[in-house]
C-alpha cells in the first residue's frame, strides 16, 4: 500500500491572490476623492502627477503634499442555505501618497515625483469561517514611485509622462485540511515582496475658463514576486510533505485609460466627469511556483479569467469663498470578476460610490483638504469555480482621508 | 489636570466615534428564512446502525458519538422547532468507549496504527457500561435489518445490550425498541450490515455467526416494510437512506493486486507477476484487478509466508492461495452489487409509497469515490486516510464525513417536506487526525 501516492488527496488548492477591483480604492488625491474620483481635468496641481501628467506643466507654482486615507473594508458572507453570517475583522489599511513638483514658475516645463499606493487592502476572515481552507487573511500593498516630466506645447496644451517603479508586498494565510492530534487544522502562510515597472502618460487641453479635457494612460505593471516565504504548520508526521520553502509568482497590475472632462456650471461651480477603462483581462490565471515540490506540494495554477472593467465618476466643486471649497461626487464601477471567480480576498461585484470633501486654504502657503468616500460593493451570490464555496457576499468600504499641501 | 481631562475626553470621543464607524461599516446580509415546512421535528429519533451511532476508527467513542450525523442534524433542527436529542454518550471517564484505532506514525509513507486502551467503558469483558435512560439517537453498531426482529440479538450485540433494561436483554427486538418512542419524525438508515457483514468477511458465510449472512432480498423487503409501517403508524414523517456500494469504501479499495505485488517486490526483491486467490467455489486462480482485498489483509502479514504443511509461499503460488475471507473476487463483487441494487430499489419504492424523504447515500458516496468532490476548498474522496471522508477503519465516516452526510439528509428533508433547515458548516469538522 503506497500511502505516499495516496497523500495526493491532500493536495493544496492553490493560494489565491488577486489585485482585484476590490483592492483598488483610489485615494491618491483627496480633492479627487471628494468628487468620487472625478476631476482629472479640473484639478491642476501636484496630484496631476498621478491623475493627468499633461496638466502638471500648467501649474504656476511648486508644491508638495502629503496625504493619507483610512480605508475600512468590511465584508460579510453567508453560506448558501445557512443562517450564519460571517464578517471580516475590523481593519484599517492606510494608503498614503506624497507628491512634489520642481521647476521654474510659469515655464514651459515642470518636473514632479509621486509616491502612492494604487492597489492595496487588508481582509481578515479569521480561521473559523466556512471558507477557511480558501483564505484566513490577506494583506497587500502596491507602492508606485513615479518621477514625471511635463511640457507645455502651447499655452493650452500640455503633455507629460512618468516612469513607474512598483514595490508590491503580499502576506496571506489559509487553513490546510490536515487535522493534528487535537483536531485543529494546519495552516499555510505565504509572504513576499516583488517589483515591477511601467509608465504613465497623458495630455491636457483647456479653453480659457470654458472647458478642459484630460486623457491619460497608465500601463500594466507586472509585479514579479521572487523567493517569497512559504511556511506550513502541519502535524509532525506530514512535515516532510510540507517543507517550508520559497515561491515565485507573477501578478499583473492592470493598465487603465482615463478620460476626464470639466466645465463651469456657474461662476463658483465646476462640474467634472471621468471615465476609466481598466485592463483587467490580463489577469487570466495565477501560477505559484514552489521551490521545493513534494507530491502534495506541487506548483499550482488557478484560473482567474478577469474581464476589462469600466468606471464612471461625476463630481461637483463649489467655491464657497476664496479660501474654502466644498465638493461632492458619485460613481459606478463595473466589476472585472465573473461570478465563479469571485473569491473572499476581494469579494467583488459592481459597486456604487458617493463622496464629500473640502479644501481650506489656511494661508497663502498651506492648504488642508479632507474627503470621505463610501463604496458599496453590491450583494452577490456566487459558487466558486475553484473551491465550491457557495454563498452571498456584501461589502462596504469607508475611506475618510486628509492631505496637507505646502505651496511656494 | 485640565490637560489630562481634555486628553481623557478626547480619548473617549475617539473611542465612541471609532466604535460608531466600526459598527456602521458592517454590511448586513439578509438571513436565511428557516421553516419546518410540512414536518414536525419536535421529537426526532434516529434509527440505524453504527453510522447512526457515530462509530468511527473501528470503535464507538465519545468524540465520534458527539459528531454522529443524526446529532448534527438535530442541532440544525433546533432552528425549525426541534426538541431535545439525547444520545447514549459515554461518560468523560469512559470516553474511549469500546476503544478505537489511532494513527501513530507514518513510516516511509506507511500508516502505523495503535489501539486506544485507556478510559474504556467495559463493565466486564465484552459488556459495556449500561445506558438505559431515554435516548433519541437509537443507532446500534452492527444492527441488521434481518436481526432487528430477533430478540436474542440483544444479548449478543454489546452495543444493543448496553441500551436495554436488564429484563429486556435477549427478548426485546430492536424493532420494538425503536418504535415505542412517541416520535414525530425519524431518520432510518438500516440495511448496510445485511450486505457489509458478508462482504467484509470476503463473502464467506460463517454458519455460526448470523452477522456474516447475506440477507435475502425477500427477507429484506418484508422487514423493511414492517419497520417503516411501524415508524409511520401515526402518520409521522421521516427520511430514509440508500445503502452505499461496497466499491465506494476504502475498506475494499485501498489494498489492490497492484499494491500487494509492489509490496512483495519491494520486500523480497523477487519479480512477482501474479497473486493467487481462493475464490468462492473453493478453487484458486490468479487475481485480477477486479478482485477486491479487504483492508486488514494489508497488516495481516501473511503474504509470502510458508508453513510446514504447505511449503508454497502464501498467495504467490496456486497451491497456497490467499484465503477467500480476505478477498471479494470479481464474481462476488458483482453478486453483492446486485444485492445492494435490489435493496436500494426496495428502499426507493417504499420511500415513494410512504412519501418519505430519500437521502441517496449510494449515489452520493459513489460521487465521493469518483471523481471526488471539493467542499469549500477541501478535496473529499474515498482515499484511505487522506480522503477526509472515511475514518481509519475504512468503513465509517470522519467527523467531516458525518457533516457531509448530515447535509445530504437535510437536503432530502428540505426537498420532500418544503422545509428550510439550514445546512451544517462541514468545514468545521476534521478528517483523519495525524500524529
Amino acid at each position: 500500500m503506497q500511502i505516499k501516492k495516496l497523500l495526493l488527496g491532500l493536495l493544496l488548492a492553490s493560494p489565491i491572490i488577486s489585485w482585484a477591483q476590490g483592492s483598488q480604492v483610489n485615494t491618491q488625491g483627496q480633492k479627487a476623492v471628494g468628487m468620487a474620483g472625478a476631476g482629472s481635468a479640473l484639478f491642476v496641481d501636484e496630484t496631476s502627477i498621478f491623475y493627468s501628467p499633461g496638466a502638471l506643466s500648467k501649474m504656476d507654482h511648486n508644491a508638495v503634499s502629503i496625504g493619507a486615507s483610512a480605508v475600512m473594508y468590511r465584508s460579510a458572507f453567508r453560506e448558501f442555505n445557512s443562517n450564519d453570517v460571517h464578517h471580516t475583522k475590523f481593519k484599517i489599511s492606510p494608503p498614503f501618497s506624497v507628491f512634489a513638483t520642481f521647476g521654474p514658475k510659469n515655464s514651459w516645463w515642470k518636473a514632479g515625483l509621486g509616491v502612492y499606493t494604487p492597489f492595496g487592502g487588508s481582509v481578515d476572515w479569521g480561521d473559523q469561517w466556512p471558507g477557511r481552507y480558501e483564505l484566513n487573511h490577506l494583506q497587500m500593498r502596491a507602492i508606485y514611485i513615479q518621477p514625471t516630466l511635463s511640457f507645455k506645447l502651447t499655452e493650452n496644451f500640455g503633455i507629460g509622462g512618468g516612469f513607474v517603479y512598483n514595490v508590491g508586498l503580499v502576506d496571506l494565510s489559509r487553513s490546510i485540511p490536515t487535522a493534528s492530534a487535537d483536531g485543529t487544522p494546519g495552516r499555510a502562510e505565504l509572504s513576499g515582496m516583488g517589483t515591477g515597472m511601467g509608465f504613465n502618460v497623458g495630455v491636457h487641453y483647456h479653453l480659457e475658463d470654458e472647458f478642459a479635457i484630460s486623457l491619460s494612460y497608465r500601463s500594466q505593471v507586472t509585479t514579479k514576486l521572487k523567493d517569497g516565504d512559504a511556511e506550513f504548520t502541519v502535524p509532525p508526521a506530514l512535515a516532510a510533505s510540507f517543507p517550508n520553502t520559497t515561491f515565485d509568482a507573477e501578478l499583473p497590475l492592470p493598465s487603465s485609460f482615463n478620460i476626464g472632462l470639466t466645465f463651469p456650471a456657474s461662476e463658483r461651480v465646476d462640474i467634472a466627469a471621468d471615465a476609466t477603462i481598466i485592463g483587467y483581462s490580463v489577469y487570466k490565471e495565477l501560477v505559484f511556483d514552489y521551490k521545493d515540490n513534494t507530491p502534495v506540494l506541487e506548483d499550482t495554477k488557478q484560473e482567474k479569467k478577469y474581464e476589462n472593467a469600466l468606471s464612471a465618476k461625476v463630481g461637483v466643486n463649489y467655491e464657497v469663498c476664496d479660501r474654502f471649497d466644498l465638493r461632492a461626487g458619485g460613481g459606478y464601477v463595473y466589476s472585472p470578476v465573473r461570478g465563479p471567480y469571485v473569491s473572499p480576498e476581494t469579494p467583488d461585484n459592481n459597486r456604487i460610490m458617493g463622496s464629500i470633501g473640502f479644501t481650506y486654504d489656511l494661508n497663502d502657503r498651506w492648504d488642508l483638504t479632507g474627503a470621505y468616500v463610501f463604496q458599496r460593493i453590491l450583494e452577490r451570490t456566487v459558487t466558486s469555480a475553484n473551491t465550491g464555496l457557495s454563498g452571498t457576499y456584501k461589502t462596504n468600504i469607508h475611506a475618510p482621508g486628509i492631505s496637507l499641501t505646502y505651496k511656494w | 489636570m485640565k490637560m489630562k481631562r481634555i486628553f481623557k475626553n478626547t480619548a473617549l470621543y475617539i473611542g465612541i466615534v471609532s466604535t460608531l464607524v466600526a459598527t456602521s461599516c458592517k454590511p448586513e446580509i439578509e438571513g436565511f428564512q428557516t421553516t419546518p415546512g410540512e414536518a414536525n421535528f419536535s421529537k426526532y429519533i434516529a434509527v440505524g446502525n453504527s453510522l447512526t451511532a457515530g462509530f468511527a476508527d473501528g470503535g464507538l467513542y465519545l468524540e465520534g458519538q458527539q459528531v454522529a450525523f443524526p446529532n448534527l442534524i438535530a442541532e440544525q433542527l433546533r432552528q425549525v422547532g426541534g426538541g431535545d436529542f439525547r444520545s447514549p454518550f459515554f461518560s468523560e471517564n469512559e470516553r474511549n468507549g469500546s476503544g478505537y484505532l489511532q494513527l501513530k506514525d507514518l513510516v516511509n509513507g506507511q500508516p502505523v496504527m495503535e489501539n486506544i486502551t485507556d478510559n474504556l467503558a467495559y463493565r466486564e469483558p465484552g459488556k459495556l457500561s449500561k445506558y438505559t435512560d431515554d435516548v433519541e439517537n437509537l443507532g446500534v453498531p452492527g444492527m441488521r435489518l434481518d436481526l432487528s426482529k430477533f430478540g436474542p440479538f440483544g444479548a449478543a450485540n454489546m452495543y444493543f445490550e448496553r441500551l436495554l433494561q436488564d429484563g429486556d436483554v435477549g427478548t426485546k427486538t430492536y424493532m420494538d425498541f425503536a418504535t415505542e418512542k412517541n416520535h414525530t419524525f425519524f431518520s432510518f438508515w438500516l440495511g448496510n450490515n445485511d450486505v457489509l457483514g458478508n462482504a467484509m468477511n470476503g463473502a464467506v458465510t460463517n454458519p455460526e455467526d448470523p452477522t456474516t449472512v447475506l440477507t435475502e432480498t425477500a427477507t429484506f423487503e418484508h422487514a423493511y416494510r414492517e419497520f417503516i409501517t411501524k415508524l409511520t403508524e401515526n402518520q409521522q414523517k421521516g427520511v430514509v437512506a440508500t445503502i452505499p456500494d461496497v466499491t465506494a469504501i476504502p475498506f475494499f479499495t485501498t489494498v489492490t493486486r497492484g499494491t500487494l505485488i509492489a509490496a512483495v517486490k519491494a520486500e523480497s526483491g523477487q519479480d512477482v507477476q501474479d497473486l493467487y486467490i481462493e475464490i468462492g467455489t473453493g478453487t484458486s486462480r490468479a487475481a485480477s484487478d477486479d478482485d477486491l482485498f479487504i483492508l486488514p489483509f494489508a497488516s495481516a502479514g501473511l503474504l509470502g509466508n510458508t508453513s510446514g504443511e504447505n511449503p508454497a509461499p502464501y498467495g504467490l503460488h496456486p497451491s497456497n492461495p490467499i484465503e477467500s475471507k480476505y478477498v471479494l473476487d470479481s464474481d462476488e463483487v458483482t453478486a453483492i452489487q446486485a444485492r445492494v441494487k435490489a435493496f436500494n430499489n426496495i428502499i426507493k419504492k417504499v420511500a415513494e409509497e410512504e412519501e418519505l424523504a430519500l437521502a441517496d447515500a449510494h449515489a452520493y458516496l459513489n460521487r465521493v469515490q469518483k471523481p471526488g468532490i471539493v467542499y469549500n476548498g477541501v478535496a473529499v474522496n474515498a482515499s484511505f486516510i487522506t480522503g477526509n471522508a472515511f475514518s481509519l477503519d475504512g468503513v465509517h465516516l470522519t467527523p467531516m464525513g458525518n457533516a457531509l452526510i448530515a447535509n445530504l439528509f437535510i437536503e432530502a428533508i428540505n426537498k420532500q417536506y418544503r422545509s428550510r433547515i439550514p445546512k451544517v458548516d462541514a468545514s468545521k469538522y476534521r478528517g483523519v487526525r495525524f500524529p
